[in-house]
């Protein structure tokens, strides 16, 4: 194979029966592409509660479209966007207790974020460096974080969130919580080492861990068959002594039930478990990334998958129970979710930028000597350029 | 619990002065800081019924039971991470990493997590977690257990990096980096674990982490070090006293922060510097201090600053003695500074 070889994935066939169980060899699913259901729906399956869990995934998409915007007008200078995950993490979002349990996240989880909670003002904040992120300005855009609902601060290092997560778990089992810890990563990231390291210390702790391999495919431009000669990722579970789950990650049901069933493993007391998220990056891997279908993949894999898209696989579903989304209705919603964007940003900018004092807080809990001799000089600096310290 | 177990239980505190070796001040100080407070937990490679391979951890699980000291698999990056993971949960997680020199693996989740999940959370989350570890030559290990890597966790905001060489600085900086809020790298020069003997007192106390000692007072020159290599630092002091020279021993104890204003007085008042460990002199901590010392007096300075350092080769097995400094090697760097 060359590098430059487009090397499609293979055709996936999804298990129709939806018995949860670990290690299938196809993903796990409730509802078909056309919307219909393979197996009668869980009661709590509402075309009321569907409606609430599709507006928050078309909220998250066109977060996602409004944010591109945003970055292609220079107002903020990275976005990941995670359109065509939506029923991944909003399914997953389901079965944590925000701001209960907590939440080692990777850096395409903002339908995640939003589906637990976190305030859109907090997350275009972040993205827009003001002074009314809570992270203070100190990362690259949509590396997020939330106290409140107990989402720890993204690292962009991949896999570097595993061994944190499976240590907060034991953290949980010693102070005798019932609190689990949930951890997200992409399919790339699991041929790091520190993926391997923390998977098997969680493992051999019985560390109340759920770990979320949101499998999109593509770890920029290497596919799943260019990053593991393994047959799928949660297999790889067996190896750590934890069950692993295979779930259809276009499948909003699907996903919510697998992924309540491994959480309620994970918090009985059993040890971690690994859910694997089949889905599918329909975009870019960022804006770095900004045609993907130049370089390295067929616009055919991804019409396939767009073909598969998660939320018109729940309005066909709504359609089929009596219940559509009719098509006003829809772009009514559409324009909220924008109106709200814009006044968000709005919101975000007045608040301004962080001052270069900023740069020199949270070191450490303390300033020592020397950042206190380096925030002078550039004080100095800074009101030389200004033509006086402004205070 | 295991006869071992039980030979390792520690006598019972005395409120007097004792004097005891370097690792015993080490073990002190974990049990004293376990038994105030219980989010203190103990981990790494063989630290529970073994005791850790150089004992450090001796009679601690015998004491906490296995919930608060216990063995973990053989992963630096999965014991450094769970520690940052515990540590943004609450607790107070102290690591073992059985030698610095196996601290690579590790390295990631030190350099991008712990260090920094303050600074880019806003504070929203801190990661204030210490991680024990061996460091140095002179034990016969080769390069992978005789290396000095210190100079890399400098180099990385965030972190606090101490290095104590005295059994009472040993026990009060590990206690100030338990009970502080912010990740400590702390090194343990494991040449002195036995060797360094000295008195610590009854009571519970600190050593402010960022304060550099004073070992002996003097004014032709001030000889500043940390570490494995202070006993020699004193032994070239003892022989220039002999031939008359007035030597300043200064033990930096933290690196990061380090005591500048101390180490600036002290050249101001002596006008001469010799800086001395035993990590390869390229990129060495040192360096950083040489060129606070010129920046801040060099109007005072009657001599270029002197540096002995280790070589910049990796560390060799056969050649352990020559490889470090050395009372020999620092006398004559003195006598170059006194003759320049």
């Amino acid at each position: 194979m060359t590098p430059f070889q487009i090397n499609p994935a293979p055709p996936v066939e999804f298990l129709s029966v939806p018995e949860i169980q670990p290690f299938t060899a196809e993903p796990i699913r409730y509802v078909g592409e056309d919307g219909l259901p393979v197996h009668p729906l869980p009661d709590a399956y509402t075309p009321e509660r569907l409606r609430e869990l599709h507006s928050v995934m078309l909220r998250a998409r066109e977060f996602d479209r409004k944010l591109i915007t945003l970055l292609r007008q220079g107002r903020t200078t990275f976005y990941a966007q995670s359109s065509g995950m939506e029923a991944t993490q909003v399914g997953l979002a389901h079965s944590v207790r925000p701001g209960h349990d907590w939440v080692w996240p990777y850096y395409r989880d903002h339908t995640l974020a939003l589906a637990l909670g976190v305030p859109m003002f907090e997350l275009i904040s972040q993205c827009l460096g003001s002074n009314s992120d809570p992270s203070r300005g100190r990362q690259m855009p949509h590396h997020f974080a939330a106290r409140k609902q107990n989402f720890v601060s993204i690292s962009s290092s991949i896999a570097n969130q595993v061994p944190p997560a499976t240590g907060t778990a034991m953290a949980q089992k010693y102070l005798g919580t019932d609190e689990i810890t949930v951890c997200t990563f992409g399919d790339g990231a699991t041929s790091e080492g520190d993926w391997h390291a923390g998977m098997n210390m969680a493992g051999a702790m019985a560390a109340p861990c759920l770990f979320v391999c949101e499998n999109n495919q593509w770890a920029i431009s290497t596919n799943l068959r260019g990053q593991t000669a393994s047959e799928n990722i949660h297999i790889k579970a067996r190896a750590y002594g934890m069950p692993g789950f295979y779930v259809d990650g276009n499948d909003l049901v699907a996903v919510m039930e697998v992924c309540t069933h491994a959480a309620g493993w994970v918090r009985a007391g059993n040890g971690p478990a690994l859910v694997e998220c089949l889905t599918y990056r329909v975009g870019s891997h960022s804006n770095a990334d900004a045609d993907a279908e130049k370089h390295y993949r067929t616009r055919e894999e991804v019409q396939e998958w767009l073909g598969r898209d998660p939320i018109v696989r729940v309005e066909k579903l709504l359609e089929h129970l009596g219940h559509p989304i009719e098509s006003e209705e829809r772009s009514n919603m559409i324009s909220a979710v924008h109106r709200e964007v814009d006044q968000q940003v709005i919101r975000a900018e007045a608040t301004g930028q962080p001052d270069w004092r900023i740069m020199f807080e949270d070191v450490y809990s303390d300033m020592p000597a020397h950042l206190r001799e380096e925030a002078a000089m550039l004080r100095a600096e800074q009101a030389e350029q200004t033509g006086g310290d402004r205070k | 619990m295991t006869a071992t177990q039980e030979k390792q239980s520690l006598p019972a505190a005395t409120p007097e002065t004792r004097t005891i070796n370097l690792i015993t001040a080490i073990t002190e100080a974990l049990h004293e800081e376990m038994e105030r407070d219980d989010r203190v937990v103990l981990f790494g490679q063989d630290v529970g019924a073994r005791g850790g391979v150089f004992m450090a951890t001796a009679g601690l699980q015998a004491s906490f039971g296995q919930r608060r000291v216990f063995d973990t698999p053989l992963s630096e990056a999965s014991i450094v991470g769970a520690a940052v993971g515990m540590a943004v949960r609450g607790l107070k997680p102290v690591a073992e990493i059985q030698f610095a020199d196996y601290m690579g693996p590790g390295f990631d989740q030190i350099i991008s997590q712990a260090a920094k999940m303050r600074y880019r959370s806003g504070g929203q989350y801190t990661a204030p977690l210490v991680i024990r570890t061996p460091s140095g030559g002179g034990v016969k290990g080769g390069h992978h257990h005789s290396q000095s890597p210190e100079s890399y966790y400098t180099h990385t905001p965030g972190l606090k990096v101490v290095m104590p060489s005295t059994p009472y600085d040993a026990k009060g900086l590990l206690k100030a980096a338990i009970r502080g809020e912010d990740p400590v790298i702390f090194f343990e020069p494991k040449r002195l674990y036995r060797a360094s003997k000295g008195e610590v007192p009854g009571h519970d106390y600190t050593v402010r982490i960022g304060e550099a000692a004073i070992r002996r007072e003097g004014t032709d020159l001030s000889l500043i070090g940390y570490g494995g290599v202070m006993p020699d630092l004193e032994r070239a002091a003892d022989a220039l006293g002999a031939e008359g020279v007035s030597v300043e021993v200064i033990d930096l104890r933290s690196l990061v922060p380090w005591d500048k204003e101390l180490v600036v007085d002290s050249v101001q008042k002596t006008g001469r510097a010799v800086l001395v460990s035993e990590a390869p002199r390229i990129s060495n901590f040192m360096g950083e201090v040489a060129y606070s010392i010129q920046a801040a007096a060099f109007d005072s300075l009657l001599a270029p600053v002197g540096q002995v350092a280790g070589f910049d080769t990796p560390y060799p097995y056969v050649q352990d003695k020559i490889y470090l400094p050395g009372p020999n090697r620092i006398t004559a760097a003195c006598v170059q500074a006194l003759n320049y």
